[in-house]
């Protein structure tokens, strides 16, 4: 019997696993988070143990995710990093001891000085060096780019498909060059300037199946915009390509005002 | 504990502190198990791309927040990712629900059909672990639709008919055999 809740360790251990599970609900999940909030050494350890289960499961369907995804997180927080928004790595302090001989305090702080400037100049080695490895990383990116849009523009099987504007932007239009394997690229002119927290996502229909998502993008002064398209994967033939207004990011289904659509 | 996981909170100590190496090896080491998670509640590799950002870029700003003492940083990780995942699997839902792109009707249709019989779509996907295969039907039912397919208890009782007192009971012995069952793979394999 838990002493903060009047629970039977029964109904903790129950409560522990559906909260485990993301599934505790209404009156259990305030009883049960009370008791964590409290430290109930029964309930914390029950849903250690549940969760330490949950996350072996989840070893069971690992999937690696693509590499581009990893190269832009690590841009992403080198970013943060270097816009201070972090502390300075603590890692190179070291504790100081109130009551060394005065003799050598300087003759300290003298090799301090040397390892400080010596890490410094490190640091900024480092700094150089990966923003080299990041340069290159994005030239490369661009030439597989353009080498993908030429392969595009050379194959006779490129479908044009030209997208018409719809109510909401008579005005714009589109085009389309679709091709199975290689992907595509699509091009718009008239499209309004996109609302903040917005974005245009462009759709791939075919037949009756759900519009497949093919790439978001947002646009110039002029409406004017460029996307690539890589393959995508189940789809060959496309009868419709769309363009919808989505929340910014894109959604995997579409759920916004259509402003261009063209059949091939 | 796992081998392995002592330095992984070693690594999450340095994250809290804004080193980014550590950051880079703790996503290589975790990232693969967080995405197959996220995939297999998303469905969808895009969004699965944009939830693991989300999810790593928490943990690079929030590491400081974990606390050994209510879990493996692996199980800190693999949480955060799954209610990530349940929260934009909600969303497009709802989304969904609302779609009304005139061209093709049948996305309103496709989340339900797979939410009646989760099972059934999830081995269609190929994707039913060996460990819960190994569970009685009433036990993995209850799991997957609370883990994977992000229903709570109630919904999970409306949903098969079942007081709710026998979905939790079924949700801890399912949890429990659960444990047994990877324990037991985990023994074959070393």
């Amino acid at each position: 019997m838990s002493e903060i809740s009047g629970l039977r360790p029964e109904e903790i251990a129950e409560l522990a696993a559906v909260y485990a599970l993301g599934g505790l609900d209404g009156e259990d999940r305030a009883r049960f988070e009370a008791l964590l909030d409290a430290g109930d050494a029964e309930a914390v350890e029950a849903l250690r143990v549940h969760q330490e289960t949950l996350a072996a499961l989840a070893t069971q369907s690992a999937h690696q995710p693509p590499a581009a995804l990893r190269s832009a997180l690590m841009a992403r927080i080198a970013e943060d990093a270097r816009a201070g928004a972090r502390p300075p790595l603590p890692a190179r302090a070291r504790p100081r001891r109130a009551l060394w001989p005065a003799v050598w305090a300087g003759a300290l702080a003298a090799g301090i000085a040397a390892v400080v400037v010596g890490l410094w100049l490190s640091t900024s080695y480092d700094r150089r060096l990966q923003a080299l490895a990041q340069e290159a990383a994005a030239l490369r990116a661009e030439l597989t780019r353009q080498q993908a849009v030429l392969a595009i523009l050379r194959d006779p099987a490129t479908q044009v498909v030209a997208l018409a504007g719809q109510p909401v932007a008579p005005t714009a239009r589109g085009r389309m060059l679709w091709h199975a394997q290689a992907g595509g690229i699509l091009v718009t002119t008239g499209l309004p300037p996109v609302p903040a927290g917005k974005t245009y996502q462009l759709w791939a229909i075919t037949g009756q199946r759900p519009p497949v998502p093919a790439g978001t993008f947002g646009v110039d002064t002029g409406g004017v915009a460029s996307l690539q398209v890589p393959p995508l994967s189940g789809v060959e033939r496309v009868d419709v390509f769309a363009v919808t207004l989505e929340p910014a990011g894109g959604l995997p289904a579409p759920s916004g005002d259509m402003y261009l659509a063209g059949k091939s | 504990m796992p081998p392995g996981s002592e330095s992984a909170v070693a690594l999450l100590n340095r994250i809290a502190q804004g080193d980014r190496d550590a950051f880079g090896r703790f996503y290589d080491r975790y990232a693969a198990t967080a995405f197959g998670l996220i995939r297999r509640v998303v469905r969808e590799d895009a969004a699965a791309e944009e939830v693991l950002q989300d999810v790593f870029w928490r943990i690079w700003q929030e590491a400081a927040q974990y606390d050994a003492r209510r879990g493996t940083p692996e199980a800190w990780l693999i949480i955060r990712a799954r209610t990530r995942a349940i929260d934009r699997l909600r969303a497009m839902r709802r989304r969904s629900k609302t779609f009304a792109l005139p061209i093709d009707r049948s996305v309103e249709r496709r989340p339900d059909v797979e939410a009646e019989n989760p099972g059934i779509a999830a081995e269609q996907r190929g994707l039913v672990e060996s460990a819960l295969a190994q569970l009685p039907v009433p036990q993995r039912r209850v799991i997957e639709l609370g883990f994977f397919e992000g229903l709570t208890q109630s919904e999970i009782a409306a949903r098969l008919g079942e007081p709710l007192g026998t979905v939790k009971t079924r949700v801890r012995s399912g949890l429990e055999r659960l444990r047994e069952a990877l324990k037991g793979q985990g023994n074959r394999e070393s």
